[in-house]
């Protein structure tokens, strides 16, 4: 019981840790925009938390540039499991206006596995809602999958 | 001892004013100041369970042990906090009804309420990051802000209720109030009632008085390296405390209202434990910011002990 109790709560309160890798900041600023009073992510539980030890979903935003994806690795072996990867915009999915630029590493499948893409340049605030609930929907399901 | 009585006291420690009663009200309060804030800032908010589906999330985590951190302490201290609130909801009684009383709890309830904090100070500094001992210095000097106003306030108490002989039995001070009205209401005591409203949200580290753990600037301080179940026993205690420094003040002020029924007298005490929760955290929150910390300093030792001593210069010339 506590059990099945323990993987339902996981859905229902994911907080959250942002990982910029050289975004321009628009994708940033609509992920502050989702939860502010407008949008309101809170009813679903979701709290930003500064430290990656307390998270439960890593947002990552920005071409991951070669200075940062070092740091974006390390950052992601720090987040205890069960821990989702959630890739905000087009540019860590395909590096976008970057890509081809000496200095970008998109996408960044090449080195992190991602559990959710939210496409867009940059996306709706709706848009970014919609992922991050799926997201959690994921680490209720990859909690079940640790204890069976 | 006999058998039946052993159980009793089992019942007490582990259910009724003890474990059980204090952590389901001391999360119904965090919950309840989530969504109060929540709709003061025009927000659908949390649900009212939402700080047990933090708990049960952070049991379910796995649990990080830093390299540099000491393993004993760091997994010890969050464990030590809990067990000293618990001991704490012991000798707080509801109105009439308690299980350990003597006469000097005051003073024992004063030393027990500085392990919790106490105890994040140590499990913080074992964990090794540079931001948890920026952390741990803060909630030291937070602890000295709120120390003084909080002795003065209990101190104001045991003069009003006890005279010259100055009563430190919370039995007593409830006992007192049934007889002369709830201390809330007498004038001489309304300094003492705002100083202590400003001591409760320091002490469980709300806004603005939550320098020690600022998310935003240092990542929660302390507790920056902690993860899975020792965080959600930090957590816990932040929800338990709410309860016992807001039973604390309703025993206080308001300790003549009982019914003669502990099940009335529970639910009546609640009542006044949310009021409290949301006029002396709530709303401070939702309309402040967090202060500097040599200003939470100087508003503690200035405004609230001021307001403290007022009482306690009021109530020792006779009034």
């Amino acid at each position: 019981m506590l059990k099945n109790a323990i993987a339902k709560s996981m859905s229902r309160s994911p907080w959250i840790y942002h990982v910029n890798t050289g975004s321009c900041n628009g994708c940033d600023i609509e992920l502050v925009a989702v939860l502010t009073p407008r949008y309101d992510a809170e009813r679903f539980g979701f709290k930003l938390s500064g430290t990656p030890r307390h998270a439960d979903i890593v947002v990552i935003s920005g071409p991951v540039t070669t200075q940062s994806k070092d740091r974006l690795v390390r950052t992601l072996a720090q987040v205890p499991e069960p821990k989702v990867v959630v890739t905000l915009g087009s540019c860590p999915q395909s590096g976008n206006v970057f890509k081809g630029s000496y200095s970008v590493e998109a996408p960044v499948e090449k080195f992190v596995h991602v559990d959710v893409a939210i496409a867009g340049c940059t996306p709706k605030p709706e848009a970014v809602i919609a992922g991050l609930y799926k997201a959690a929907e994921i680490l209720q399901k990859k909690r079940e999958a640790m204890t069976k | 001892m006999d058998i039946t009585g052993a159980l009793y006291i089992l019942f007490k420690i582990l259910i009724f004013p003890g474990l059980l009663f204090a952590v389901v009200i001391g999360l119904f309060l965090a919950g309840l100041d989530r969504k109060l804030l929540a709709r003061m800032q025009k927000r659908v908010g949390p649900p009212l369970r939402q700080p047990l589906f933090d708990f049960l999330k952070l049991l379910g985590k796995e649990t990080i042990v830093p390299h540099a951190a000491n393993k004993t302490v760091y997994l010890a201290a969050p464990v030590v906090g809990f067990t000293a609130l618990i001991v704490l909801a012991l000798f707080i009684p509801v109105f009439g009804y308690s299980t350990f009383s003597g006469n000097g709890d005051l003073i024992v309830i004063l030393y027990l309420l500085t392990i919790p904090a106490v105890a994040l100070i140590v499990g913080g500094s074992s964990s090794g990051s540079p931001y948890a001992g920026i952390g741990i210095s803060r909630e030291m000097v937070t602890m000295m802000s709120y120390e003084l106003p909080l002795v003065v306030v209990l101190l104001t108490v045991a003069r009003k209720v006890g005279g010259s002989a100055l009563c430190f039995s919370l039995g007593d001070i409830v006992s007192w109030q049934a007889e002369n009205g709830c201390l809330a209401f007498h004038p001489a005591m309304i300094p003492a009632l705002l100083a202590m409203l400003l001591v409760i949200p320091a002490e469980v580290g709300t806004q603005p008085f939550d320098v020690a753990e600022a998310e935003t600037e240092i990542c929660e301080g302390p507790l920056i390296e902690y993860s899975g179940a020792p965080l959600a026993v930090f957590k816990l205690n932040t929800a338990v405390k709410m309860f016992i420094m807001t039973a604390l003040f309703a025993n206080l002020f308001f300790g003549g209202i009982e019914t003669g029924y502990v099940a009335l007298d529970a639910v009546i005490m609640v009542a006044i434990c949310a009021l409290v929760t949301f006029f002396s955290m709530t709303l401070i929150h939702a309309v402040t910011a967090r202060l500097k910390i040599e200003h939470l300093f100087k508003f503690y030792w200035t405004v609230v002990a001021g307001l403290a001593a007022l009482s306690l210069i009021l109530v020792w010339v006779g009034l």
